[in-house]
């Protein structure tokens, strides 16, 4: 899958997200142009690589 | 740094409920960090590079991980919240079902059914409307009123196409409570609701993810006292204890039991910080294992 590195855009639509100093690994953040959910899959001096969310499983759940 | 302020969040993605939690429990004072599948692997194999953890807080979403990810993690001799067995009842719907039943807990009559033919028979036993749920399920997936024979047998026609050979049996059949057009969530920290929401929805089905909306109510001496029988089988952690009133009686029964319950679009509206409370319960539970 395509990822991108430093400066991470939307990886459907291609708009820049704005790198939020808290970011952890795992979490979820929307696209705010198109709303795809991302996940920020590594977070380093280097920059943030996102990956598209995963999508719900079956077994998901409260 | 000690392991008695190391707590790992094992999660599968961080939600905001996630969020909130790690900023809860930090500032406890705890030194908090998720813990994603991928790192599991060398958590259990002690190769972390500071102290282990005092405390692993499960939340995944995935209810094969949560299960996997405690009982390795206890293994490891880490104590998880909630314990593995209390994850492994509170996924499975049937298993809830017989706990509550010898226990003497108010809940609606359920039947295991392990083929087609069974799920007519309960259905036959309860009466109808009954309801059909696949023992392992959120967000009211799978959950089916069966409101006469014909639904009875659409349903079973349409899953045997799916599933000829019965593979994902069990599921349970339960005596349908006739609602007030709402039920209750209660969200228990340790021992103590700390809040109950009321959810209505013109559904019969009332979870939020299917757009039920939430008010919060008190906390009744009823409500109390079925939370404390439910602490009392599953012992002390973190529920979202699903309540439901019989129209016909009044009665209140315990209708099902979460070990991850969501919170935050709810806090935002009853105001509760359930995230606080959970991480002030985190760092108590650190405290006395510490001592131990």
């Amino acid at each position: 899958m395509t990822t991108a590195i430093a400066a991470p855009k939307c990886l459907v639509c291609d708009t820049e997200f704005e790198v939020q100093g808290d970011w952890e690994k795992g979490e979820i953040t929307e696209c705010t142009a198109c709303g795809q959910e991302h996940e920020v899959v590594e977070k380093s001096a280097a920059g943030v690589r996102l990956d598209l969310a995963p999508e719900v499983e079956e077994d998901w759940g409260e | 740094m000690t392991t008695a302020d190391q707590v790992l969040l094992s999660v599968t993605m961080l939600r905001p409920e996630e969020k909130l939690l790690l900023g809860a429990l930090r500032a406890e004072g705890l030194t908090a960090r998720p813990l994603l599948m991928e790192d599991l692997a060398e958590v259990v194999a002690g190769r972390t590079g500071g102290p282990p953890p005092g405390l692993a807080v499960i939340r995944n979403l995935s209810h094969r991980d949560a299960i996997s990810v405690s009982r390795r993690l206890e293994y490891a001799g880490v104590t998880t919240l909630n314990r593995s067995s209390v994850i492994e009842a509170c996924n499975d719907k049937g298993l809830q079902s017989l706990l509550f039943a010898r226990h003497g807990i108010p809940h609606p009559v359920t039947r295991h059914a392990f083929s087609y033919d069974q799920v007519r028979a309960a259905v036959g036993e309860l009466g109808m409307p009954a309801v059909v749920k696949p023992v392992s399920g959120s967000w009211g997936r799978g959950v089916t009123k069966m409101a006469n024979a014909e639904c009875v047998e659409a349903w079973a026609g349409g899953r045997e196409s799916a599933d000829a050979t019965g593979k994902l049996f069990p599921v349970v059949v339960q005596a349908y409570v006739d609602k007030p057009g709402h039920d209750l969530r209660v969200v228990v920290v340790g021992r103590t609701p700390v809040v109950a929401i009321q959810r209505a929805s013109e559904d019969w089905r009332t979870n939020t993810h299917l757009g039920a909306s939430v008010e919060r109510v008190e906390v009744s001496a009823e409500i109390d006292k079925l939370c404390q029988q439910v602490v009392d089988v599953l012992g002390p952690g973190f529920y979202g204890v699903d309540l439901v009133e019989d129209r016909a009686t009044g009665e209140l029964l315990v209708l099902e039991v979460n070990a991850n319950p969501e919170f935050a679009k709810s806090s935002e509206r009853h105001g509760v910080d359930v995230a606080g409370l959970y991480a002030a319960y985190v760092a108590e539970q650190l405290s006395v294992n510490a001592a131990a």
